[in-house]
């Protein structure tokens, strides 16, 4: 179930919501031709392996081989933390997916690279192109060039159970790092880890990292780290320095090392959805995760969202927000009719089916009318306001970079390593590779 | 550990029983074919045929990708299309400075010393005690073996399943008054290796026990009777006799566990995952080359850490063979 | 497994049986041997219960009672997976991939243990220092480049591409139990047929392919279980998810499913038992094979 993190982004740079003008999409009308005759078969991975969005999926392949009777598409879930791997694996040995779930960033530019995407800029419909609006496509975009299709809107925040907090006697919502830290004091008393952590899986740890540097650095400086991996400027080092403070106060569920993000009702989501957590820093797929791990498998009723608060100090923006969207690719040498079904999932029934399968922000505008969850109503008011929106580190770094940075991260929260490791980390990786 | 058996010398295997030269009994043999000096085109034809197959099927999947490992270990290449940054020994060197290596090193030293020193000796002890004749010896033999058989990722799934903290380890031990000794088996970096040693131990004490046992199935009769008429009691009889006897299938044994322990993967790779084994104290070589190679897209660096995970299970084991086996292979050398 | 031959014991045919097993006074500490037994399978086989009892549980009994026996019994997990076509095609596919690569690595292995042991010839020594040194390569080291070649020929995502492999990297293991079984045939019998006539390719195929089926079983069962076993090599080479064997079957059972514990176990414990029936009817075959490669 539920996507994971943000992808579909420009690789070259922390995509801004700004005014940056998206160097100008393929304008001829070139709508996908299913005139090549004769039947095709496409294979498409996905990485929603349980519930309502796998559900989701199968309907929406079975719709389009409706619509399109010659076109016989194999879909395959792969388990979120198997999707990298595996996806390199298969698109080095030439027996890539058709279409394929992308994270964008670094590590759609990797594949750009090597000639492994394919380049849809004049496959992408006007209609489309007007449902999703101008930013959204730019996020998907290298150079002018779009490789890919955001699907949805997943910014991350802190999602909390509203019952916990008023338990605990916490009223607002935190803004800033002190009302943080004093929630989670009080959440301590209820029994319930104050916040839940899926470090086993390296990046939910990471993730803490990345806002606290979201927070410390300005955008130039994340800019240029994308840029060139130069991680000498000192905000580095102070988000590493704040994320030692708060872990310091020992807000994290017991065993975190050892609790995965998204697999069973141990994880940290599960956690959430069992209230034996009451918080959880997580991107906007979080709800329909959580939705699976109930023990009625619905939705969590008192689920809440706020953003990331704000850090004293930092030379970010307090109101920056990181994240950004899921999507889909097509490789190399995928027939013409993949591009077909990416213009198909983004028209606005599939993106309402996708919306109320995975519970995550569809990124078509007019589809966006019919969430009514205020939780995700809170999370797309973060996004419009926030100034940029920068995508995942690891994801703009790419797998060998990230990885590493991920793994520093959770050796700092397990008290084996100190923030100059991270930073080490880092750098010995891009000795590797 | 993978099921590689034991490396015997040449020279051992030439002296085993029905080869050496001038045991053949009988009449020296008309037929040409046997003679020493010079083989006929026939014979190499059996040999070419009989061998043929099995020597190409080890060159092309097993010779020739170390080879390439070798090759590919040169370069910095990200895995599509072909290697064009070389970069001589610098991997190397990487790899040597690396502390993740070091850690990795490190561990896998010390699950080698443990194996032998858990393994070891709690299957010698049941060996000796199992060793007599009892009713349903068969069935024992059988369900001692049955961890060996099992998979590593279903041993791994099945254990990290009990192992958590609200798990079945922990439940039992509260249940039986121990409740102070549950612990997060897991995560915690001073605990891990240990459970590690735990399910290690579990899984590969049943395949000792089933070795030292065939082991001393080859010591006579005759010496222990010998020594019950002298009055030695059984345990002296094992002490004095049938574990000094039992020493070449012990050093057999030791040396299977060290390359096995040396090339651990699955077990450490299922139960903690890509990501955090280092964290917990039990990565090994072989999941460091995973995680910074493959997983990371550096395969000329992954190629790399395969090739020194070669070169020191190859120096260990001649190091090995020379100074430990030796000893087993000297008597048997006589009419050499 | 090597041949030591120990100075106790002689050439296979001659002196009092030697695989004798000890005639010990029954009684003679008889309880505390079955104590130690007790013990000892206890211990082994305790996990291995859990797991086949966890699978007749259901996730709130486990949650709430994580080491009770299924209370009540559920059936449900169990009868799920044996219903469900993704489990049997593992089986398939593990089952294909483990015989097709025991059968070649025994007539493999078999013919070239054979030349190595029988004939004599220059390179000989070599030949049987390559397939040693072959330990050294465990299919950890050779997985990158085992995993190029594989995608080179084509054999990516195909059954074919890990059997050939496995073939290639259990005849080390094959030949050096081998050998020495083969070694073990007298001499006499060699001669024998010589004079009857018989070639030694006949030799071959009449008597030696007969006498060497004990250590045949047991590199054949060795072959077998660890290509059952094997997860690295699928791991890289299989994607598709009607490929996969049973062992990635279980991991990716696993995370898909990691909701539902009781239907893990139920899934983990099914796929115990096929390597443990194969077991339990070679069991005696595998000790025997044991005893007989340990003694040479």
């Amino acid at each position: 179930m539920a996507s994971r993190k943000a992808l579909a982004v420009a690789a070259a740079v922390a995509s801004s919501m700004s005014l940056v003008a998206c160097g100008g999409g393929g304008n001829e009308e070139s709508g996908g031709t299913s005139s090549s005759g004769g039947p095709v078969t496409m294979t498409f991975w996905h990485n929603a392996t349980t519930g309502p969005g796998k559900a989701f999926w199968d309907k929406t392949v079975a719709d389009f081989q409706t619509a399109n009777p010659n076109v016989t598409i194999e879909a395959q879930s792969i388990q979120n933390e198997e999707l990298d791997g595996k996806l390199q694996t298969a698109l080095n040995s030439g027996s890539a997916p058709d279409i394929f779930f992308q994270r964008g960033g670094g590590k759609m530019a990797a594949m750009v690279e090597a000639g492994q995407v394919k380049d849809i800029t004049d496959a992408i419909t006007p209609e489309t192109k007007q449902a999703l609006g101008e930013a959204a496509l730019a996020s998907a975009q290298i150079e002018g060039k779009t490789y890919s299709v955001p699907v949805s809107i997943l910014p991350g925040g802190l999602w909390y159970s509203k019952d916990l907090f008023k338990k605990a006697g916490v009223d607002a919502t935190p803004t800033t790092m002190d009302e943080l830290n004093a929630a989670v004091t009080k959440l301590k008393d209820t029994g319930a880890a104050p916040i839940a952590l899926g470090a086993k899986d390296a990046w939910p740890a990471a993730h803490w990292y990345y806002f606290f540097a979201l927070r410390s650095c300005s955008k130039a400086t994340l800019d240029a780290a994308a840029a060139d991996k130069n991680f000498s400027d000192p905000c580095w080092t102070k988000a590493g320095e704040d994320l030692k403070a708060f872990a310091d106060t020992k807000p994290f569920n017991e065993g975190f090392l050892t609790t995965s993000a998204q697999q069973g009702a141990g994880s940290s989501a599960g956690l959430l959805a069992n209230h034996k957590a009451s918080m959880e820093l997580m991107g906007a797929w979080n709800p329909g995760v959580i939705a699976s791990l109930t023990p009625d498998t619905k939705p969590l009723p008192d689920l809440g969202f706020f953003p990331f608060p704000a850090v004293p100090g930092g030379q970010g923006d307090p109101a920056a927000i990181m994240g950004g969207t899921d999507g889909y690719s097509c490789s190399a040498d995928a027939p013409p009719q993949c591009s077909d079904f990416l213009n198909f999932i983004l028209t606005k029934d599939v993106q309402e089916g996708y919306y109320k399968g995975f519970q995550a922000l569809p990124v078509n505008k007019e589809a966006q009318g019919v969430v009514k969850e205020d939780y995700l109503k809170a999370v797309l008011d973060a996004y419009n306001a926030a100034p940029y929106v920068s995508l995942w580190l690891d994801t703009i770094y790419g797998q060998n970079v990230g990885n590493a940075l991920n793994v520093g991260v959770v050796n700092l929260l397990a008290g084996k390593g100190d923030v100059a490791g991270i930073i080490e980390a880092v750098n010995a990786a891009a000795a590797k590779g | 550990m993978s099921s590689n058996f034991g490396a015997e010398t040449l020279a051992v295997a030439e002296n085993a029983p029905g080869n050496r030269p001038g045991t053949g009994g009988g009449a020296q043999a008309p037929p040409p074919s046997r003679s020493r000096p010079g083989i006929g085109w026939r014979q190499r034809l059996e040999i070419a045929l009989l061998s043929g197959p099995a020597i190409i099927m080890f060159l092309a999947f097993v010779i020739f990708p170390v080879l390439m490992a070798a090759y590919y270990g040169f370069y910095r290449w990200k895995g599509f299309g072909p290697p064009t940054n070389f970069v001589g020994l610098q991997n190397y060197v990487t790899i040597l400075q690396d502390s993740l290596f070091q850690e990795a090193l490190w561990h896998n030293a010390v699950i080698v010393v443990l194996s032998l020193v858990f393994q070891g000796p709690i299957a010698i002890g049941f060996a000796l005690l199992l060793n007599q004749k009892v009713r349903g010896q068969s069935l024992i033999r059988v369900l001692i073996f049955v961890p060996y058989v099992i998979a590593e990722v279903i041993v791994g799934t099945g254990w990290s399943l009990m192992l958590q903290t609200n798990g079945a380890v922990n439940a039992v031990l509260r249940s039986i008054g121990l409740g102070a000794l549950t612990s997060d088996w897991l995560a915690n970096p001073d605990l891990a290796i240990w459970t590690l040693m735990l399910i290690l131990t579990w899984k590969y004490v049943g395949f000792a026990v089933i070795l030292f046992l065939a082991g001393m199935q080859n010591i006579p009769e005759e010496l222990s009777e010998a020594a019950a008429v002298d009055g030695a009691s059984y345990w002296q009889t094992q002490w004095r006799i049938t574990l000094p006897l039992l020493g070449p299938t012990i050093r057999i044994w030791a040396f299977l566990s060290i390359i096995g322990a040396l090339q651990l993967f699955d077990l450490v790779y299922i139960i903690w995952g890509q990501y955090v084994s280092s964290t917990a104290g039990v990565s090994t070589m072989a999941t460091y080359m995973v995680t910074e190679g493959r997983n990371a897209g550096n395969y000329g660096y992954g190629n790399a850490v395969a090739v020194v995970l070669f070169l020191i299970s190859m120096v260990i084991a001649l190091v090995y063979q020379r100074f430990v086996l030796r000893r087993d292979t000297q008597g048997a050398l006589g009419g050499r | 497994m090597a041949a030591i031959a120990e100075s106790t014991s002689g050439p296979v045919t001659a002196s009092a049986p030697p695989r004798g097993k000890p005639r010990k006074d029954s009684g003679r500490g008889s309880p505390v041997v079955y104590f130690a037994a007790l013990v000892l399978i206890a211990l082994m086989l305790g996990p291995v219960l859990y797991i086949i009892t966890g699978g007749f549980r259901t996730n709130s009994q486990i949650t709430s009672n994580p080491a009770a026996l299924p209370n009540p019994w559920v059936f449900a997990n169990y009868t799920e997976v044996l219903t469900s076509s993704t489990f049997w095609r593992q089986v398939g596919n593990s089952t294909i991939s483990a015989l097709a690569t025991t059968i070649a690595v025994v007539v493999l292995g078999v013919m070239a243990s054979y030349v190595l042991a029988r004939y004599q010839f220059r390179g000989r020594g070599a030949m049987y220092a390559l397939f040693a040194a072959g330990l050294m390569f465990p299919i950890t080291v050779a997985i990158t480049p085992l995993y190029i070649l594989v995608k080179n020929l084509g054999l990516v995502n195909t059954l074919p591409g890990i059997i050939l492999p496995q073939i290639a990297f259990a005849l080390p293991t094959t030949i050096i139990i081998l050998v020495p079984f083969l070694q073990a045939i007298p001499k006499e019998l060699e001669e024998a047929a010589a004079i009857d006539r018989c070639s030694r390719l006949g030799f071959f195929w009449r008597m030696v392919l007969p006498l060497s089926v004990p250590g045949v079983i047991t590199t054949g069962i060795l072959a077998f279980i660890g290509a059952w076993n094997s997860y690295l090599l699928p791991l890289f080479i299989l994607n598709d998810q009607d490929t996969f064997t049973l062992p990635l079957g279980v991991q990716a059972f696993a995370s898909q499913y990691s909701v539902d514990t009781a239907k893990v176990l139920a899934f983990t414990s099914l796929s115990m038992i096929p390597a443990l029936v194969f077991f339990s009817l070679f069991e005696r075959r595998i000790v025997g094979g044991l005893t007989g490669a340990v003694k040479g």
